[in-house]
């Protein structure tokens, strides 16, 4: 039996933005196993949910499970909700939640590319990415009024319209992030520190990201057909230019691709959005209580976010179950490590843009 | 739409394995709603790929103290969702030890609804 050692990462680490620990056992520089911890800062937000707010004011608190993806929190809580009571929103409320939600992935999948690029010593390229999503944290609070925690979606719309000189400083800012995305695109497939470096590196093959039901990114940069956007019906994604991304590689540079081209994706249909934005209210009351059992889905910018309602016509809810894309993602976190090198972990777990706030809720 | 099987601990395994076509179903996670009467419902959650809003749930209605039977073979991504169940419920799951997010010697169950 070969020796081994056991190297832990974390919980604080430099290497690390959050709160995990991972202990890597290592032959050499080969990791040939993993453990891992994920409950530094669990924060007990479903039993709040129920014992604390009402039906109406979780929204607003499951916002805060995460600062990165707030606007998906509530919109699945949301819609979960909305399921339950009955009744349909306005045109102009779906369109304008998908705004919201796609602006949360184009700024979350820009702090991803900007931490791979700090991982791989590219600290100018890391600062050039993060001022950038200045712009799109500048939409959000000229739309929300907030730059991170946003109370924008509310049980029957939103709670805030946009004009048409509004709608125009979007656009043109979403235009100046546009050209600068393109420019990304060329620095991470040409540039070696950015491409090659990451080739072959922390592969998801087809078969084991099936296996390990993994999602969002990781799963389509394996090749897998797998977006909530495309397996919804309560927003109307087919109406405003919504492509799924895949490739087929499963390693570190295809995730940083897949990540570039949604954040294209995102951007024009926020573009189509505002550009043929509906009339009407922003939105409806929606009258009686919530009653029965929901799931509801949606793409956060990681994957799949989950959320389970019970309720029983109360103002307060018998069970809210949230399940996170990285809490998801964890054994196929784990799969990809063994067998690679324990140099390359840091940059690993960087491609899989984990979020523990999110995991510990 | 959401499709509901009811299933029970003893059949369980027969159940997920004969259902389970792991490129066809996607595993979301497993759940736990507390019942009246010390009684618990388990719930596990798929969902298929490329097809909108279909969702199936398996569950059985348990007791807090009868031992879970584990899918991970099956399943292995199950894992993380069977350690929540049991720091959050207080129940067992087969080969899942405490302390995903309590310590692992911790007698809470935050989310049970058992009065003893």
């Amino acid at each position: 039996m070969k020796k081994t050692i056991n190297i832990p990462i974390g919980s604080q680490h430099i290497a690390l933005l959050e709160p995990v620990r991972f202990k890597f056992e290592c032959e050499n520089e080969k990791i040939v196993g993993v453990d891992s911890d994920v409950g530094f800062v669990h924060r007990g937000i479903e039993k709040a949910c129920t014992t604390k707010f009402k039906y109406d004011a979780i929204g607003y608190v499951v916002a805060r499970v995460c600062g990165l993806c707030a606007i998906t929190h509530s919109m699945t809580y949301t819609a979960s909700i909305e399921k339950l009571i009955g009744g349909e929103i306005t045109q102009k409320a779906k369109y304008l939640r998908i705004l919201l939600l796609e602006l949360d992935r184009i700024h979350s999948h820009m702090l991803c590319l900007s931490h791979t690029c700090e991982n791989a010593g590219f600290e100018a390229m890391f600062m050039r990415i993060m001022g950038d999503r200045e712009d799109i944290m500048e939409i959000q609070e000229l739309i929300t009024g907030n730059r991170v925690q946003f109370d924008y979606i509310s049980i029957g719309g939103v709670n805030r319209d946009i004009d048409a000189a509004l709608a125009k400083k979007i656009l043109s800012k979403l235009e100046l992030v546009r050209q600068k995305v393109l420019g990304y695109m060329d620095e991470f497939t040409n540039n070696w520190s950015l491409s090659l470096k990451f080739k072959g590196v922390g592969i998801l093959t087809l078969d084991d990201a099936y296996r390990f039901n993994a999602i969002g990114p990781l799963a389509r940069a394996s090749g897998v057909q797998a977006d909530v956007r495309n397996e919804i019906d309560y927003l109307p994604y087919n109406e405003i230019g919504f492509k799924m991304q895949k490739h087929t590689e499963g390693d570190i540079n295809a995730r940083n691709l897949i990540r570039l081209n949604e954040l294209l994706n995102s951007i024009e249909m926020c573009n189509n959005i505002l550009e043929g934005l509906p009339e009407g209210e922003i939105f409806t009351k929606l009258r009686g209580k919530p009653n029965g059992e929901s799931v509801v889905r949606f793409e956060a910018p990681r994957g799949e976010l989950m959320y389970y309602v019970k309720a029983n016509g109360s103002a307060m809810l018998e069970r809210v179950r949230i399940k996170t894309p990285t809490f998801s993602s964890i054994p196929a976190f784990s799969h990809i490590f063994t067998g690679a090198n324990y140099a390359d972990a840091p940059a690993i777990l960087a491609s899989f843009d984990p979020c523990l706030s999110c995991t510990a809720k | 739409m959401m499709k509901k099987i009811e299933t029970s601990i003893d059949t369980l395994k027969k159940d997920i394995k004969e259902f389970y076509d792991y490129k066809k179903w996607h595993f979301l996670t497993l759940n736990g709603v507390a019942l009246e009467d010390d009684m618990l419902e388990i719930q596990w959650i798929f969902s298929e790929y490329e097809v909108k809003n279909k969702i199936v749930v398996y569950y059985a209605h348990i007791k807090y103290d009868e031992l879970i039977p584990s899918i991970v073979e099956i399943i292995p991504s199950a894992i993380i969702s069977q350690r929540e169940i049991v720091d959050m419920f207080g129940v067992e799951v087969e080969g899942s030890q405490k302390g995903l997010y309590l310590d692992e010697d911790s007698q809470q169950k935050p989310l049970s609804g058992c009065s003893i």
